[in-house]
């Protein structure tokens, strides 16, 4: 008799962790909970669900008891029995005793709604990415937000000083490659504080042959400029929509990166004017830089050499420019793919090295069987 | 149908495994009567703070060791008609009444007797308290008595008990009255 309690009290509790169980009774507080708050006093309505969810639970088990075939007096000893009084028992069988038990019921229910209200949290903060104000009372979130927000700065100041760096580091291997430097390199970028284009405007004046890299270049500035402003500004507005997806703040910063590239298409235009009137402008800008008023004509040899070795210095920078842009335009992407790119092509040749050597092992395994097998 | 709830329902009665009996009092009477200072009073609440219940109240008070469930219901007109949804189970009903309300004497008599006829409450045990006594107008416990025919009843035991819930005074001698008349014949 007493297997026959254990089985049925079993019986019992794998139908109340079963989802034929679980799923209406669930479905029925996740509906009912919402008027269940920690108010001390308790609606009258409180009393209504709770004699629905008794209609429910009373439903539920009687319909599984006729399915199962456990007679009410099967089930009165089984409850009756030591077993059944188990702590872990008494857990599962809490939504059943909460069709007795007011109290226990409205604990359940407003355990329930303060669940749903969280999820609802969630769900807002995913969606919008910030709660709306009227939802953010505690100094703890504005602060958590705030936090995300300085944290997304950094990482973009770090990455534009990082671009900065990569291009003065470039910059610096040049002017120690030709063997002389003007102070205007240093300065300038200093001074503008912007992305890794501004020292190739500062060398070029306008109204030269050079006008229209020199505009292009500018473009890029100005395009650099604008992400770096931008993207702190709107943080500050709208905090939340960038400090939530950071894939989002990826394809902002994109446009900006590629958009020099697009411009720099115009590049091609004038290498063909230039051969001549390069040139003369790479002399014109060397002497304009140096200070001297009088045409080239007109200078000393010595003078005249200076400038030309000013002027072939501007040309190789000019050049070097351009392969830059080449390079630029062959990776087009985002900054952090040309760091993800090359990684690729190794592990390929390593795994297809691993491949040859595991190759090799076959046919030297199998040439070696092939050897005892005919020599047996 | 009805007998296997009964049943199904005894015995998640028994799965609690608690050992403790429980009685079930439920606690009426008309609005402003001062059921719920009453509640408080019994769970050695403060009772400055209270003010109309628009629901009801529930608070556990242990009594001679027997767990006393105690549900007050708002008394309101609009409310009243609830009050039947309470009644099952209940081992005790208390009613409380404003012993200086002397204009509604009538209308608390009415719904005491209606109560009384309740099917869910036949033969329940009545306990009345004849609160505010602390008041100067306020009426005898004896008199009230006479005016709600208490002397009529056959059916069940029946006790009034003159009090103020705001200072506790005679809440007690209440409570004794329960312990001697309901808790003990329970164990």
């Amino acid at each position: 008799m007493a297997e026959d309690s254990e089985w049925v009290v079993e019986s019992i509790a794998g139908y109340l962790g079963s989802p034929e169980w679980v799923i209406p009774v669930t479905d029925f507080m996740e509906h009912k909970c919402s008027v269940f708050d920690d108010e001390e006093e308790n609606k009258l309505t409180y009393t209504e669900i709770h004699q629905q969810y008794k209609q429910l639970v009373e439903k539920l088990l009687e319909s599984y008891m006729q399915e199962v075939g456990i007679s009410e007096q099967q089930f009165v000893e089984a409850c009756s029995s030591p077993f059944a009084k188990s702590k872990t028992l008494q857990t599962l069988f809490q939504p059943v005793l909460a069709t007795d038990d007011f109290q226990m019921f409205r604990s359940l229910m407003v355990q329930k709604n303060v669940e749903l209200q969280l999820q609802a949290l969630r769900v807002i903060k995913e969606r919008n990415g910030a709660l709306p104000e009227c939802l953010t009372d505690g100094v703890d979130v504005m602060s958590e937000l705030e936090q995300r927000e300085m944290q997304i700065l950094q990482e973009v100041l770090k990455r534009s000083k990082e671009e900065y760096e990569l291009e003065m580091a470039r910059r610096e291997q040049f002017e120690e490659a030709v063997g002389s430097t003007s102070a205007c390199f240093h300065e300038r970028p200093l001074r503008n504080g912007i992305g890794p284009q501004a020292p190739a405007r500062a060398t070029v004046p306008p109204s030269n042959g050079l006008s229209n890299i020199n505009g292009t270049s500018s473009k890029k500035e100005g395009k650099a400029g604008d992400l770096k402003s931008t993207v702190p500004g709107s943080t500050e507005q709208t905090p939340g929509k960038i400090s939530d997806k950071p894939s989002e703040k990826g394809t902002k910063t994109l446009p900006a990166v590629r958009a020099p590239v697009k411009g720099s298409a115009s590049q091609p235009v004038p290498k063909e004017k230039i051969s001549n009137q390069a040139a003369e402008s790479w002399l014109e800008e060397a002497r304009k830089e140096a200070g001297i008023s009088k045409p080239f004509k007109e200078l000393s040899v010595a003078q005249q050499e200076q400038l030309q070795q000013r002027a072939e210095y501007l040309r190789q920078q000019r050049d070097k420019l351009q392969a830059m842009k080449k390079e630029q335009k062959a990776k087009p992407v985002s900054a952090e793919e040309p760091l993800a790119a090359p990684t690729p092509t190794p592990a390929t040749q390593e795994i297809s090295v691993e491949e040859k050597k595991k190759l090799q092992k076959r046919k030297h395994l199998a040439e070696k069987l092939k050897e005892e097998v005919i020599k047996k | 149908m009805g007998e296997v709830q009964k049943g199904l329902f005894s015995v998640i009665e028994k799965l609690k495994g608690t050992t403790e009996q429980e009685l079930r009092i439920v606690l009426l009477g008309l609005d402003n009567a001062g059921k719920t200072t009453l509640l408080k009073q019994l769970a050695s609440e403060d009772v400055n703070t209270i003010t109309p219940t628009q629901g009801f109240n529930i608070k556990s008070v242990t009594c001679h060791g027997m767990k006393l469930n105690v549900w007050d219901i708002g008394g309101q007109r609009k409310i009243r008609p609830f009050w039947k949804k309470y009644l099952e189970n209940t081992d005790l009903l208390i009613y409380v009444i404003d012993s200086a309300d002397k204009k509604r004497f009538e209308e608390t008599g009415l719904e005491l007797s209606e109560l009384i006829d309740e099917e869910n409450l036949k033969g329940v045990p009545v306990l009345i308290f004849a609160n505010k006594q602390d008041l100067a107008t306020a009426s005898p416990a004896s008199e009230i008595a006479e005016g709600l025919n208490l002397h009529t009843y056959r059916d069940r035991e029946w006790q009034i008990q003159a009090c103020s819930a705001v200072s506790g005074e005679g809440v007690q001698d209440g409570m004794n009255w329960i312990s001697n008349n309901i808790v003990n014949k329970k164990k």
